[in-house]
């Protein structure tokens, strides 16, 4: 009796396990292909095609197994699972995520993965860029970890920028270099990094704005934090969509002020617009496109200012967000965000320069996109002599 | 094919699963072997043809040294099959590495040959050994039948990563298994706990041993040394023991019984102890076909220590063709030999706790052999966990990953020793009525728990590697 009993459980204990797999594996069987993950924002991989070739090299069981993995049933609700069975083991950092206090969610930058070789690539094309433009100011704005000191988890380590910073001060000069730094630091208790996003607000931005303007002698005090207005109150940003888990939205304030300047802006030589800022990204989940249209490799915005005077940027998408309040500075502002641009850096901007007589340039990123994305092809020298060991040196910047 | 995948999981289990309880009687051969060529062939699409010939040669060595045993020339085909599985595991595991150690001698620039090792050729050569040895001995029937014998050498669920069962463990198995719904179940609840120690445990204990390892050996602190060392120590058992564990469970569903593979080694009082409970399968396999038959223990003193060396120095260089591998090997010979010679007798009247912490040591430091690579990362990451490096005791890094994996470390720190075993079991025998019935509906729960928390981190899919891709 006693053993039947016990063959029955064990038979419950088969059939409920078996059932699981069962009912699972065939959900999936039935379930449809996606192309693409709103969610994780990447390109699943599909089935792939039978090929007597790659079958025998095993590259068709790999992609099979990929395949398979990515289109599972139910694969987003898996993955957020994972960031809840994270949690609950008390876990800080999930997924290069910190989370912070206060409801911050801050991106983790560890120190060995900027070592001092990458700093040094980066930091002799800006010395080449510097050499050839004299003009130019570099603003390299520290990201949220360097600066929110309060808000990072207890020991949560990242890579020092304040160290790096000092480098390129020492690198371009006192009168070159725009110190945001301290600035933001002075601030930290405000806002001025989103909570869910890994970029810095119009706040931050206004801040760096004045530290600028003691550079460039212009307008310091034209704006007053206090007219920060919200457009959105549910911001969702890129660490949010990396940790979906905590439902948490940001609002996104600009100076009302800005919008109302009257601008000509030509995206990618191409499409035009009347104001810095897109609404339609508003109602979308990239709302952070709503600061100049998302990414483009080439924007020129004519303002309707005449103070005669023009600046370049080479830039990230930090400087979205402080451009807009450039424009009652500049006659006319050209962008260019070198991750979209393939031509000789050096030939193009002489072209504008040529156009609107000496321009101020700026450098404008954030420290990590500065040393993961700043790159250009300075000019095309003979490959012989001297040339050819400084394009070796710029291209030396191109990973 | 590996067991933690989607692939394993929702494809090929259940369709094989139907299949093999659906055969009749001596089909289920069929299925098996079937589903064993297709399992191996998923990774291996060209090795596989490597296997059937070591599956066939040795069937017929088997054959050869069973018709041949009373006319005494059956020491000819012994001879012969060692030298075949030898040569093919030497060819393909250990041919490069040999060159490379010619060329760094003599300066020759000999060029490595186009290969790679194929998975799991050390474990099925290990075992078609087993084979002709024992028929040779007398200790194991000679298999007629071709079928049986190609099912014991590519049989899925302990190709890849053992255990290496021995033919006469299982030689009566492969012919009559009585399918028994006890046996069953107990093979799932097995094989759900070895897939949680892998993909639970083991994986999340490799990402912060990735993230140490990562860390360049001057920026290593003392404390950064040894959590990365003993997360290393906690994947490796987890993972290894893990799938022991899904090999035996699966095992037991399809009717055979295989050796226990893992005994809780880290609970081990001496080195000696560790090794009777690590790997157990790999170190009787030693123990009977090399380190007996030299004489073991039997000779004296110094033909035992010659013994302990050629054994582990062969122990060694079985987890990889590499210099590192060697070096693990003999720093366990120099410990296993002074406990021969007094170390064991000393430790057997110090408080149980020396004897831990001691074979601990010893064992963690074993892993930094094992899991670098170059004279320099080796000793680098020594000398930071004894202090010698220049970033001090603790730092950011350290203590961060430490918090971080406070209750991963507890956790697999109490996994690791027989204690949650020893609970279930009491439970089990103390209830009564209502207990037993609550007991039963618990165990279900977290079987289902343990199995959908390991889709979770198989689906996502971050970190999934596979070890044994040396050995």
């Amino acid at each position: 009796m006693d053993l039947l009993e016990e063959r029955r459980n064990a038979a419950v204990t088969v059939f409920f396990l078996f059932g699981i797999l069962l009912v699972l594996t065939a959900a999936d069987l039935i379930g449809g292909e996606r192309l693409f993950s709103e969610a994780e924002n990447r390109i699943l991989a599909q089935k792939p095609v039978w090929n007597t070739g790659q079958v025998l090299a095993g590259e068709y069981a790999q992609a099979y197994e990929e395949y398979a993995a990515d289109q599972f049933v139910g694969r987003e609700k898996w993955v957020s699972l994972k960031s809840l069975m994270d949690l609950a083991q008390q876990k800080k950092e999930i997924g290069g995520v910190y989370l912070g206090r206060g409801g911050y969610l801050i991106e983790q930058h560890l120190p060995r993965n900027y070592p001092a070789r990458l700093e040094d690539q980066k930091l002799a094309l800006l010395e080449l860029l510097t050499e050839r433009y004299p003009q130019t100011l570099v603003m390299l704005v520290p990201t949220a970890d360097n600066v929110l000191e309060k808000r990072m988890p207890a020991f949560a380590p990242y890579y020092d920028q304040e160290a790096f910073l000092e480098r390129v001060r020492n690198l371009v000069g006192e009168k070159r270099y725009v110190d945001v730094l301290g600035i933001l630091r002075e601030h930290a208790g405000e806002e001025i990094y989103y909570r869910t996003d890994h970029h810095w607000t119009t706040l931050g931005a206004l801040y760096a704005y004045q530290e600028l303007m003691g550079h460039t002698g212009g307008r310091a005090g034209r704006y007053d934090p206090g007219e920060l207005a919200a457009v959105s109150e549910s911001f969702r940003g890129t660490l949010y969509s990396r940790l979906p888990v905590f439902d948490r939205q940001d609002e996104i304030r600009i100076l009302p002020g800005t919008q109302a300047y009257p601008v000509e802006i030509t995206y990618d030589f191409g499409k035009k617009a009347q104001s810095c800022y897109e609404d339609k990204y508003l109602s979308a989940k990239n709302q952070y496109g709503y600061f100049l249209d998302d990414s483009h490799s080439f924007v020129e915005i004519d303002t309707g200012y005449h103070t005669g005077k023009t600046l370049f940027v080479i830039k990230d998408s930090y400087a979205n967000t402080l451009i807009p309040l450039l424009v009652p500075e500049y006659s006319r502002i050209y962008v260019l965000d070198p991750r979209y641009f393939f031509g000789e850096l050096f030939e193009f901007m002489d072209h504008y320069q040529e156009r609107s007589g000496e321009m101020d340039v700026l450098v404008l990123y954030n420290c990590i996109h500065f040393l993961e994305d700043f790159r250009y092809y300075p000019q095309i020298y003979e490959l012989t002599g001297e040339g050819a060991g400084a394009q070796a040196r710029a291209e030396g910047g191109n990973p | 094919m590996v067991f933690s995948s989607v692939v394993f999981l929702f494809r090929f289990l259940p369709l094989f699963m139907i299949l093999y309880f659906a055969a009749p009687g001596r089909m289920k051969n069929v299925v098996l072997l079937l589903g064993s060529l297709f399992f191996y062939a998923w990774g291996e699409p060209v090795y596989v043809l490597l296997m059937l010939f070591s599956t066939l040669s040795d069937y017929l060595h088997g054959l050869a040294i069973g018709a041949c045993r009373r006319k005494g020339t059956a020491r000819i085909f012994l001879v012969s099959s060692l030298l075949i599985n030898l040569g093919v595991l030497g060819f393909f595991k250990y041919a490069n590495f040999l060159i490379g150690t010619v060329n760094a001698l003599g300066g020759w620039s000999v060029p490595l040959l186009d290969l790679h090792l194929p998975i799991g050729i050390s474990f099925y050569t290990f075992q078609t050994m087993s084979y002709t040895i024992d028929c040779y001995r007398g200790e194991a029937r000679v298999q007629r039948n071709l079928l049986d014998f190609a099912v014991y050498v590519t049989m899925f669920p302990q190709l890849i990563a053992g255990p290496i069962v021995k033919y006469r463990d299982v030689q009566d198995q492969l012919r009559v298994r009585k399918p028994d719904i006890l046996e069953i179940a107990q093979g799932c609840r097995r094989f759900v706990a070895g897939l949680a120690k892998k993909v639970l445990l083991a994986n999340q204990f490799g990402l912060l041993w990735e993230s140490v390892k990562e860390t360049p050996s001057g920026d290593l602190t003392v404390l950064g040394a040894w959590l990365g060392i003993a997360a290393f120590a906690l994947q490796i058992y987890f993972d290894f023991s893990g799938y022991s564990d899904m090999a035996i469970g699966l095992g037991r569903i399809l009717g055979f019984r295989f050796p226990e593979n893992f005994r809780y080694p880290y609970v081990s009082r001496s080195v000696t102890e560790f090794w009777r409970r690590w790997h157990i399968s790999l170190g009787s396999w030693f123990r009977e076909y090399v380190y007996i038959p030299l004489g073991g223990n039997r000779r004296g003193l110094p033909r035992q220590i010659f013994n302990i060396l050629l054994v582990w120095m062969l122990t060694g260089i079985w987890h990889g063709a590499g210099w590192n591998f060697l070096i693990w090997g003999l720093w366990f010979a120099l410990w296993l030999i002074l406990e021969k010679v007094f170390l064991g007798k000393l430790l057997e009247r110090l408080p149980a706790v020396f004897g831990r912490v001691y074979t601990l040591a010893a064992v963690l430091v074993s892993w930094v052999f094992f899991s670098l690579e170059g004279t320099g990362r080796i000793l680098g990451y020594l000398g930071a966990m004894f202090g010698a490096g220049s970033a001090g005791l603790a730092g950011r890094e350290a203590v961060f990953a430490l918090r971080e994996n406070f209750l991963l470390l507890a956790v697999g720190a109490v996994a690791a020793t027989p204690l949650a075993g020893s609970l279930a079991r009491r439970m089990e025998g103390a209830g009564s009525g209502w207990g037993i019935a609550l007991c039963r509906v618990l165990e279900k729960l977290i079987l289902a728990g343990l199995l959908l928390a390991s889709v979770v981190y198989i689906v996502e899919a971050s970190y999934n590697p596979f070890l044994y891709f040396r050995f």
